[in-house]
C-alpha cells in the first residue's frame, strides 16, 4: 500500500487491531445471539492497513464508508457504545454521524457523489479539512467513479479515495465478472488488497430469529 | 407578474442568500428555459456541471451536509430520472439514516417539458409528479400550476423550519402561456 507524498500523519490511533477485531466479535455475538433484526457487514483481516491510513485522517475530516464501516467508524472516533447501539438497532449498514464527520450508505457507489460535494464545500470554504471516501473494488469499477474521480482530480478537490480489494461485492468476483480487466489503480488513490475475514454478511454460522 | 416574472423575482430572492447556490446544465450558458430565469443571477453564484445528473444531485447533497442551499436543476422532468439514486435512496432518505443529525436542504428545479410551439417528443415532455409524490418519503413534491404558487413555493423551500429539501416542478408551456 502506497500512501501518496502530500499526505501527511494527523493522528495518532489508540484503537489496536485487537481492539477492532474484539469489537467485531462482540457484534458476532449479538448477532449469532439473535439480538440483532438486520443485516450486518462484519469486518476482518484489514487492520493493518486500515490503522495506518487513519493516521492521515484528521478527526475533523469526512469520512465516507460503505455498508461495511464499523472499523471505519471506530477509527474516525465514533463512541464505541452509541455504534454497537446503532448495530443492534439494526442500522449496522447506515452509520452516520455529524461529530465526527461520518456518512457510509448501503448502495453501491452512492456515498461518491455525496462526497464530491462536501470536498466542493470545503474547498469554497478555504478549510483545511479533506474528505476521505472508501470503496471496495466492484464500486471502484462503477461510472459514476470513474465520473467523480475525473471531476475530483480536475477541480483538485480536497478528496482522497481509498480503494478496500477484496475482490467480492457480496460473493460475486469483480475481476471475473469485468472479464478479467482492471485497470491501473493512479497515483492518488490509496489502493490495498485483502482476504475477507467474514462472508458477505452475516457470521457464516446459522442463526434462528 | 406571470410565470416566468414570478420565477425570475423568486431566483433573486433566493440569489440574495448568503447560502445559496445555483447548480445543474445552463445554469450558466444558454440552452433550456430555466437558464432564462437565471439570466440577472451572478455567475459566481452558480456551478455548471457536465452532463452528470447523479454527480449533480450527490454534490448537491454534499454542499447541502456542509451548509449550503443548493438550487439545483434539471431542465427537464425526463433528465431527473437519471439522479433518481441519489434522489431517492440518498437525499430523501438521509435524515432518518442520520437519526435526524443530517438535514441537507436542497431546493430540486425540473421542469415539464413544453410542447408548444414546438413539442419535444415523448423522451423530453414526461410528467412524472405523481410518480415522485409516491416514491419519495420525506422530499415535498410541489406542482406550479399558477404564478401566485411560484414565490410562496420557493419561500417555504429555503425557510420550511424542517429543512426538508422541496423538488419544485414547473410547466414549460407556462413560460409563455402564464
Amino acid at each position: 500500500m502506497k500512501i501518496p507524498d502530500y499526505l501527511n500523519k494527523v493522528r495518532q490511533i489508540k484503537i489496536t487491531k485487537k481492539d477492532l477485531i474484539t469489537f467485531e466479535e462482540e457484534v458476532k455475538k449479538y448477532y449469532e445471539d439473535a439480538k440483532i433484526k438486520a443485516p450486518v457487514h462484519l469486518s476482518k483481516g484489514n487492520e493493518k492497513e486500515i490503522i495506518e491510513i487513519f493516521q492521515y485522517v484528521h478527526p475533523g475530516d469526512w469520512v465516507f464508508s460503505s455498508w461495511r464501516n464499523h472499523y471505519h467508524a471506530l477509527l474516525h472516533d465514533l463512541d464505541p457504545e452509541l455504534l454497537m447501539e446503532d448495530i443492534i438497532d439494526g442500522r449496522s449498514m447506515s452509520t452516520n454521524s455529524i461529530d465526527p464527520k461520518f456518512y457510509s450508505s448501503s448502495i453501491v457507489a452512492g456515498i461518491i457523489p455525496i462526497a464530491v460535494g462536501a470536498a466542493y464545500s470545503l474547498k469554497m470554504k478555504k478549510s483545511e479539512r479533506r474528505v476521505w471516501c472508501f470503496i471496495g473494488d466492484m464500486t471502484f469499477e462503477t461510472g459514476i467513479f470513474y465520473e467523480s474521480y475525473k471531476y475530483v482530480k480536475n477541480f483538485n478537490l480536497p478528496l482522497q479515495f481509498v480503494v478496500e480489494d477484496n475482490d467480492l461485492s457480496t460473493n460475486t468476483p469483480t475481476a471475473k465478472t469485468w472479464g478479467g480487466i482492471k485497470r491501473e489503480v493512479p497515483d492518488d488513490v490509496i489502493y490495498y488488497s485483502y482476504e475477507r475475514g467474514y462472508p458477505h454478511h452475516g457470521t457464516g454460522n446459522w442463526v434462528l430469529f | 407578474m406571470g410565470y416566468k416574472d414570478e420565477l425570475v423575482r423568486s431566483m433573486e430572492w433566493l440569489a440574495a442568500k448568503d447560502n445559496t447556490i445555483f447548480i445543474g446544465q445552463s445554469v450558466k450558458y444558454s440552452g433550456n428555459a430555466i437558464f432564462n430565469t437565471l439570466k440577472t443571477v451572478s455567475n459566481d453564484k452558480k456551478i455548471e456541471v457536465p452532463v452528470s445528473e447523479e454527480l449533480q444531485m450527490g454534490l448537491s447533497t454534499g454542499l447541502a451536509l456542509e451548509g449550503y442551499v443548493p438550487i439545483t436543476c434539471y431542465p427537464r422532468f425526463d433528465f431527473l430520472i437519471l439522479a433518481c439514486n441519489q434522489l431517492v435512496n440518498h437525499l430523501d432518505k438521509i435524515d432518518y439514516m442520520s437519526k435526524g443529525m443530517m438535514k441537507p436542504r436542497i431546493i430540486i428545479r425540473t421542469s415539464i417539458g413544453a410542447k408548444k410551439p414546438l413539442d419535444g417528443g415523448i423522451q423530453h415532455t414526461q410528467d412524472h409528479t405523481e410518480a415522485f409524490r409516491h416514491l419519495l418519503t420525506d422530499i415535498n413534491v410541489v406542482l406550479l400550476n399558477e404564478p401566485n404558487e411560484i414565490f410562496p413555493a420557493f419561500e417555504l423551500a429555503y425557510e420550511r423550519e424542517d429543512a426538508q429539501s422541496t423538488l419544485i416542478i414547473e410547466w414549460g408551456d407556462y413560460y409563455n402561456e402564464k
